[in-house]
């Protein structure tokens, strides 16, 4: 580690509650309710629950985009008190500029944002160049969003993420929006991407969204389960699963076992929403 | 725009999908119709034929007098409208942006926008007499709101996704309003912009008939009073064409200043 290990841990709720109140009736909805949980530099670890879990609000959270009702967030021991360029988040919808090209949308950060300070055209353009490359999206710099698949927006909106070399990288289901096939070369390219054949120091902290058990399971070091109404952790998984991860590793015995752990954890949750959401199609999300 | 023919097709299949032969052929159908109810109408005053209309036409821009009308109600509109924009986009973006500003300045708006320009009319008649300041003023107010309200409203629609991903890379409240609100309202501005240009051509006229010393809408007046029809129906061609051609300039514009905006929705 390039920390000593008694710095403590990157990420850490204290505590935390969030609650809204429903603009019309007035009344008050917990999104979530007092979450403990200490996240170590380095690590990748992903939260997974059915829909209104309080996962996203947490994301926000440690973000800095939302600030909670009750508790703290902190970073490195300093409480998160709004967003800033040391902890990036890519969006499940993309979130790209629409008027900016592949090439401007990656450089927005470097561009405009403080990371950028005190590097040269030359020096930001080249850094752009290389995270274009890292995400494979070379000889698409020009394209506008529009003109790209929705697994290459998402490519340039990991590059953006990348470019701008925060200290925490923040995924909001950022997969949740594509189809099964790129969702599974993605989350490869994201391992490799986030360093998973180098040196463990080299890795960033990643915390990862998702309602996707699988997809936890085959990204993460820790999984952290959620429950909705109100929001709360309900476990915290170790997976020890070796890396790098591959096709291979889907067909481990351990890999089933533990996905079938968290399905336990969340079915009972998983069929009442949907049976409650049933005649409308099943929610959004 | 491009329903280009398909490759491979002859010529002529090419030239009748052409928009410039679809316009031909519905006005050629127009003056046909048109015609035939001057035939049946038989009076030269009310309704002349659209060939005397055409000659009339051809003589007034062959001695010059239309250009000269025309130059003076171009000069007028470009004037009030850039005007307008100038006005109608900053308090725009103010309002969008600043809910102070909304709260201070959108119940003036919302009182004054029902007002038709015409209804300032003669008023300004008092105020300013005939000459430059009554159209100028009245197109100004005119062109003022779509472009102010269109401002307002794409500034207040930006994509909150897209300002929080602003946020997470750590740029400042100035460069998401430089970088992330103003281009983003841009494409509903220049819609503004186009029902602005729509509006300061219908207020021109108007304008003009009563206010104004010269011009096309001046033209037709003075050619009504001497009873010269074919006349009044020329300048109204030209008043018609040159409305079209201003639209079809700031759809160009629009083009060419927001590419993206072919495929938005499916963009983000």
């Amino acid at each position: 580690m390039s920390h000593p290990a008694t710095t403590g841990p990157k990420l850490r709720l204290d505590a935390v509650r969030k609650t809204f109140t429903v603009p019309r009736s007035g009344a008050e909805v917990v999104a979530v309710e007092t979450a403990d949980l200490a996240i170590e530099a380095g690590e990748f670890l992903t939260i997974v629950g059915p829909s209104g879990c309080g996962k996203s609000t947490i994301l926000n959270m440690l973000a800095g985009l939302e600030l909670p009702t009750g508790g703290t967030v902190a970073m490195d021991g300093r409480k998160i008190t709004g967003p800033a360029a040391e902890r990036g988040m890519v969006f499940q919808d993309y979130a790209l500029f629409p008027w900016k090209t592949v090439f401007e949308n990656i450089e927005f950060g470097l561009r405009y944002g403080p990371h950028g300070k005190g590097l040269s055209t030359a020096e930001r353009r080249s850094r752009v160049a290389r995270c274009v490359e890292l995400v494979g999206l070379g000889g698409s710099e020009q394209k506008y969003p529009h003109e790209l698949s929705g697994g290459m927006r998402q490519r340039c909106g990991i590059a953006r993420l990348v470019a701008n070399e925060p200290d925490v990288l923040l995924m909001d289901e950022p997969f949740a929006a594509l189809d099964a096939q790129t969702r599974i070369i993605l989350q490869e390219e994201l391992l490799r991407i986030w360093g998973e054949t180098g040196d463990r120091a080299e890795r960033r902290t990643v915390v990862f969204i998702t309602h996707a058990i699988d997809e936890a399971v085959f990204l993460s070091d820790r999984v952290v389960v959620m429950s909705a109404h109100p929001g709360r952790i309900i476990e915290i998984l170790d997976v020890d699963l070796p890396r790098p991860r591959t096709d291979a590793t889907r067909t481990r015995p351990e890999f089933q076992a533990l996905s079938q752990t968290i399905w336990n954890l969340i079915r009972d949750e998983v069929y009442r929403a949907a049976t409650a959401a049933g005649s409308a199609g099943g929610a959004g999300d | 725009m491009a329903q280009a023919a398909e490759i491979g097709a002859p010529p002529a299949r090419q030239w009748r999908q052409s928009t410039v032969f679809l316009y031909l052929r519905s006005l050629f159908a127009l003056a046909i119709i048109w015609s035939l109810i001057a035939l049946w109408v038989g009076n030269h005053v009310i309704l002349p034929q659209p060939t005397s209309v055409a000659y009339e036409l051809f003589r007034l821009v062959i001695s010059g007098e239309m250009l000269v009308h025309a130059a003076v109600s171009l000069w007028r509109l470009v004037l009030s409208y850039a005007l307008a924009a100038l006005i109608g986009i900053p308090l725009g973006l103010l309002m969008g942006l600043w809910p102070w500003a909304s709260d201070l300045l959108d119940p003036v708006v919302e009182i004054l926008r029902p007002i038709s320009g015409i209804a300032w009319i003669p008023l300004a008649l008092f105020i300013f007499g005939v000459g430059n300041e009554l159209p100028i003023f009245i197109i100004t107010y005119v062109a003022l709101f779509p472009f102010l309200l269109n401002t307002m409203a794409g500034v207040r629609t930006t994509d909150r996704t897209l300002i929080r991903a602003a946020r997470t890379m750590g740029v400042d409240q100035r460069t998401i309003i430089r970088h992330v609100m103003i281009p983003s309202a841009l494409p509903q501005i220049l819609t503004g912009a186009r029902i602005a240009g729509g509006a300061a051509w219908m207020s021109l006229v108007a304008a003009e008939l009563i206010g104004a010393p010269s011009g096309l809408g001046f033209a037709i007046e003075w050619y009504r009073q001497l009873l010269m029809t074919p006349k009044v129906i020329a300048v109204i061609v030209v008043i018609s064409l040159l409305g079209y051609l201003t639209d079809r300039l700031l759809r160009w514009l629009q083009r060419r200043l927001t590419p993206w905006s072919t495929g938005i929705g499916a963009g983000r």
